[in-house]
């Protein structure tokens, strides 16, 4: 046996900062798994995301819940999802997904490639207006609503899970930018 | 510019990108005998309308799909968004 041994390093080493009403905090308990549905695979899919996580399949835009998991299906694209789960084991993400859907659907494991931070507060889509493109209003963007979309040139996936509440997932490459862009517009608005 | 897409509603344009010309999701057949020609055609020859006009955006930022958008050239109003899957299918191809 060697005398060293690897550990896992969170992208902004669990950044966590509060800013005027918001918290800004990295999540790092979490895998995300992206699962392709293969073409005329849609019944089977739906099967096996109700048997393995207890989840409905989400239309592209939205999210549901799992009841395995503590999973989150997120509607990414019409023939794609992202699984957002807590994995029992965090060295394999990719396997528990493929286990969990038998088969029914093209799995990648995405978790180390993505920095995810939640932002709270009730000053948050004050913050997000300044940045993100999107609508983020209640009566368009309402809760477990999903979107792909660019903040200053940054690939970003904006969901809402509260009514304050958004978890703002970027490339891991650029998680130090991303982190720089989110937190200046939130200086901005709170001074 | 905003672009209202079939899934997702009201999207801003700095989302998308654009290829060219709907033309495009009819490739010719390979086997046909008049094929050089009509290859031709396909990479080369393209009408430039005064107005309506029908083409291809790549929604790369957003659910990368593919939209075949109708965009007046003198007045940038756009018309109509359509899945070009949708389109595609509708003309007869199998996907």
């Amino acid at each position: 046996m060697p005398d060293w041994k690897l550990s896992a390093r969170a992208p902004l080493d669990g950044h966590e900062r509060n800013i005027g009403t918001v918290a800004v905090a990295e999540v790092t308990d979490l895998a995300l798994v992206s699962a392709a549905v293969p073409r005329g695979g849609d019944e089977a899919f739906a099967a096996a995301l109700a048997g393995g996580f207890g989840a409905t399949r989400p239309v592209t835009g939205d999210s549901t819940l799992g009841n395995r998991h503590a999973a989150r299906v997120l509607g990414m694209q019409p023939d794609q999802v992202f699984i957002l789960f807590a994995p029992p084991d965090p060295d394999r993400p990719a396997g528990t997904v493929a286990a969990a859907l038998a088969s029914a659907a093209y799995v990648t494991d995405q978790s180390d490639s993505w920095v995810i931070l939640r932002m709270t507060g009730a000053g948050v889509r004050t913050a997000l207006e300044r940045i993100c493109p999107l609508d983020l209003d209640d009566r368009v963007f309402p809760l477990h609503r999903v979107a792909r979309t660019a903040m200053e040139h940054l690939s970003v996936i904006v969901l809402r899970d509260g009514a304050d509440s958004f978890l703002l997932m970027s490339p891991r490459s650029s998680a130090r930018s991303f982190r720089h862009a989110v937190e200046l517009s939130l200086e901005h608005v709170s001074e | 510019m905003i672009i209202d897409h079939p899934l997702l509603g009201p999207r801003d344009a700095a989302e998308f990108v654009y290829l060219g010309d709907a033309c495009l999701i009819d490739r010719p057949d390979p086997g046909d005998e008049n094929a050089a020609r009509l290859f031709h055609d396909y990479l080369h020859i393209r009408d430039n309308p005064a107005g309506e006009h029908r083409e291809l955006w790549f929604h790369e930022h957003g659910d990368r799909s593919w939209l075949v958008v109708t965009r007046n050239t003198l007045t940038h109003e756009i018309v109509r968004v359509e899945l070009a899957r949708d389109v595609a299918l509708a003309r007869g191809r199998d996907r």
